[in-house]
């Protein structure tokens, strides 16, 4: 299958993943060491960046559920931003809206964090 | 082999017990037959002895050093023999004594065994490594020496020694003199067949040096004793014999010593040379060892040793993200992490190119070990990507060369080679493993899954079923709760293969204990979060609808747990039906209570109710289309007058012909229920 890659930015203490490709089983570990490495940076207020994203499989949807407790935990979160139609409708028939924030911008969901502080 | 050795020993003994028989009978061979009947006995008897020991001389031959050392020993042993014999028969005078005669047989065989062992070493190393057969020079040489030896038996002057009467060869002889000096021509002739040395490494080079040096002393003293009269007496052509041989090993071995002195200095470009060749051999045992890639580490660091001389190897491996430090020798695994984290770290090694580093010209090694001075570092690279890198380091002064860091260079490739193979192969063994798992979890997943579908009145029940190649987790079943009521379940587990296998069989045992309580479905839901909080992965999640039906109250209750929608056609109209709700174990709180929505459906007669997974509307074409929602509403509108069972027909129909030359990545499962009263034939009630 196509590939998938995820790069870091930071915008102030936000960390901004972009995303892009296919997200599913076999890419999944792809996130899970980004996340990894937050955690091991510290930087708990998370951002992803779904504009470049094209399919996510719903091992890719858990990979957020593995982290996102421990996000909390230490004052931060991970919010959704710029998801395209039928990506949101994977997180939305799960009922991620429910559970999680979405953002049509990466700068709303920027400033919901700086809003909190 | 053995029978020629048989008939070779057979040969000596039996020259030997005539030539005893005769020495008893005649005990000095005062007449000329006599005496030469006894010389020719002597000869042929050292000779027979030499053919026969020259085969124990054969096998040890790739180790011309060992020759030396035997060919030492054994004239160390005639010099102690020949020191001790004078002692030992200054009391025997009377030479014709039968003690005489037994003690100087004896003495004398072990002299023709001890002789014709030396000589069989001083031919072997003779013949060793020579291109051109000399075989020729050298039989003549033999014949030579027979003939010297019988001269001096028959031209010579009767001496008085010590007031004995001992026979020497008459000095004054011209035929004697004749044949010495022929026989001593021969053996500087043959002397200079030395090939064998230049093949020895240098630390074998100077013990033949000072082996040289001990056999020239030895074959110099014992050629120059004159006390062995008793030996004399026995025979004067065994004792020109013996003086022979020992002239001969003086000669040879005094021509090897120069020979060796001159090629001393450029033993090491020798040993070089020798370790190129074995360290090919190493390459090739390396290459083929592909199984265990601990023991190809060792390989490489111990070759390296080899082909550059040095005194400590190590190998550094890229993994993802970190380097990992393997099979360090000569040095401590500190000591190396230290040092190649320095010189990786300031990038002092090229990924693309062998470096000699000087490490007493680095700046900041302070804290590096001390006692390491040169470093060879080589990249370890694959269709020009890195995988690690082979060290090689000096704890001497002297400075790695071009041609060490060449040699590291070139090995580094092969090794790079070999690592990569090493690499596939135990991805191929995983890859196969991970088969083996799925078809254990596919199995699992088959026999979860209804045996068959259940038969109730009114109602037309078809279900699909296809797995893909990597287990999708997808489960459906039905369970009967009275006898109007019965359920069903179609649920999804995220991830694949075992865990997901397993995490169905959970699933499936919490859905049939819980449908047996007479819980609504929204209150079984509601448990089955609750349960599976305890064992659920983090990361997995399980999207379900449940749902009852009601056959006497003629109604569809159902709940939607992050599920794909439910798809109800009634009355010439298609709608999807998405109640709220999440995944089980997306949340364990009252938040996932609070967000199940039941929904309840009238059933009337024509009714469908399809339940399906992911699978089906994720199916992609060769253009990365999904089947989608729509093309699986319209299938299902267009055949809505069908049976359950043709309805599902003509799904997987379509589908199979939309994804046509892609593969399944996902299950791909299907539930349809038909509501049909007409079906209710009176009288079955």
């Amino acid at each position: 299958m196509a590939d998938f890659n995820v790069t870091k930015r930071e915008v102030g203490d936000v960390s901004i993943l972009d995303v892009n490709g296919f997200l599913d089983a076999h890419t999944a570990p792809d996130l899970e060491n980004a996340f990894n490495n937050l955690i091991e940076n510290k930087n708990y207020k998370v951002v992803i960046n779904f504009s470049g994203l094209k399919y996510i499989s719903s091992a890719g949807l858990g990979v957020f559920m593995a982290y996102v407790e421990t996000m909390r935990d230490n004052g931060g979160d991970i919010k959704f931003s710029n998801l395209k139609d039928d990506v949101y409708n994977v997180f939305d028939l799960l009922g991620f809206p429910m559970l999680y924030e979405f953002y049509k911008s990466e700068d709303e969901a920027i400033a919901k964090y700086n809003r909190a502080k | 082999m053995d029978k020629t050795n048989n008939k070779k020993i057979e040969n000596a003994f039996f020259v030997s017990v005539l030539l005893f028989v005769f020495k008893i009978i005649f005990p000095s061979a005062n007449t000329f037959i006599l005496l030469l009947i006894n010389e020719i006995l002597i000869l042929a008897s050292a000779y027979f002895w030499f053919i026969y020991v020259s085969d124990f001389v054969n096998p040890k031959v790739s180790k011309p050093l060992s020759l030396v050392i035997n060919a030492g020993l054994l004239n160390a042993l005639l010099f102690f023999l020949m020191s001790a014999s004078s002692w030992l028969f200054s009391g025997l005078k009377n030479s014709t004594d039968l003690i005489y005669v037994l003690f100087s047989s004896i003495i004398a065989f072990v002299f023709i065994g001890a002789l014709s062992y030396v000589f069989a070493v001083y031919k072997k190393l003779c013949f060793y490594r020579q291109k051109k057969n000399p075989s020729l020079y050298y039989k003549i040489m033999l014949i030579f020496f027979a003939l010297t030896a019988l001269a001096s038996a028959f031209f010579k002057a009767d001496k008085t020694v010590e007031g004995l009467k001992v026979v020497l060869p008459d000095s004054n002889s011209l035929i004697y003199n004749i044949l010495f000096a022929i026989t001593v021509s021969l053996i500087l002739a043959n002397s200079f067949r030395v090939a064998w040395i230049a093949f020895l490494n240098k630390k074998q080079k100077i013990n033949l040096l000072m082996l040289s040096i001990a056999i020239i002393f030895i074959s110099g003293m014992n050629s120059a004793n004159d006390n062995f009269i008793f030996i004399k007496n026995f025979s004067p052509a065994l004792n020109q014999l013996l003086d022979l041989v020992m002239l001969y090993g003086l000669l040879y071995f005094i021509i090897v010593f120069f020979i060796t002195l001159f090629h001393l200095p450029t033993a090491e470009v020798i040993d070089r040379k020798n370790e190129e060749l074995s360290s090919f051999k190493d390459i090739s045992k390396m290459m083929s060892q592909v199984f265990d890639s601990e023991e190809l580490y060792e390989t490489i660091t111990s070759t390296t040793l080899k082909v550059s001389n040095a005194n400590a190897s190590w190998l550094v491996i890229n993994n993802n993200d970190d380097t990992t430090i393997h099979s360090v020798k000569g040095i401590g695994l500190i000591e190396a992490k230290q040092l190649s984290d320095f010189l990786l770290g300031r990038k002092i090694v090229s990924s693309s190119e062998a470096k000699i580093i000087d490490i007493t010209e680095v700046k900041g090694k302070e804290d590096l070990p001390k006692d390491i001075y040169t470093i060879v570092s080589a990249p370890l690279s694959i269709h020009n990507s890195n995988k690690g890198y082979l060290f090689a380091a000096r704890k001497t002064y002297y400075r790695f060369e071009e041609e060490d860091s060449k040699s590291v260079s070139t090995f580094a490739d092969f090794a790079a080679i070999a690592l990569e193979n090493t690499k596939l192969l135990e991805e191929s063994i995983e890859k196969e493993r991970l088969e083996k798992e799925l078809d254990v979890a596919r199995d699992v997943q088959y026999k979860l899954l209804p045996q068959k579908i259940p038969e109730y009145k009114n109602l037309d029940i078809a279900a699909l079923f296809v797995p893909a190649f990597e287990v999708g987790g997808d489960y459906y079943d039905f369970f009967e709760i009275d006898k109007n009521k019965f359920a069903v379940v179609i649920a999804d587990v995220s991830g694949k293969g075992i865990e997901a296998a397993f995490i169905m069989a959970e699933v499936k045992g919490i859905f049939s204990s819980l449908s047996k309580l007479n819980f609504s479905t929204k209150e079984l839901l509601i448990k089955a979060n609750s349960i599976l909080e305890r064992s659920l992965p983090k990361k997995i999640f399980v999207t379900v609808t449940f749902g009852i039906i009601d056959t006497k109250e003629e109604k569809f209750t159902f709940v939607r747990a992050g599920h794909s929608p439910l798809l109800y056609l009634s009355d010439n109209n298609i709608s999807r039906l998405v109640p709220q709700g999440i995944g089980l174990g997306l949340n364990f709180t009252e938040k996932f209570d609070n967000l199940l929505k039941e929904m309840e459906i009238k059933l009337n007669n024509n009714d469908i109710i399809i339940l399906f997974t992911d699978g089906i509307n994720e199916t992609l074409n060769e253009y990365f289309e999904e089947f989608g929602y729509d093309r699986l509403e319209k299938l299902i509108f267009e055949n809505r007058h069908l049976s359950a069972d043709q309805i599902s027909k003509s799904i997987m129909k379509a589908i199979t012909t939309f994804s046509k030359n892609r593969s399944q990545h996902d299950d791909i499962t299907l539930v349809i229920l038909k509501w049909n009263n007409n079906i209710n034939k009176p009288g079955v009630n």
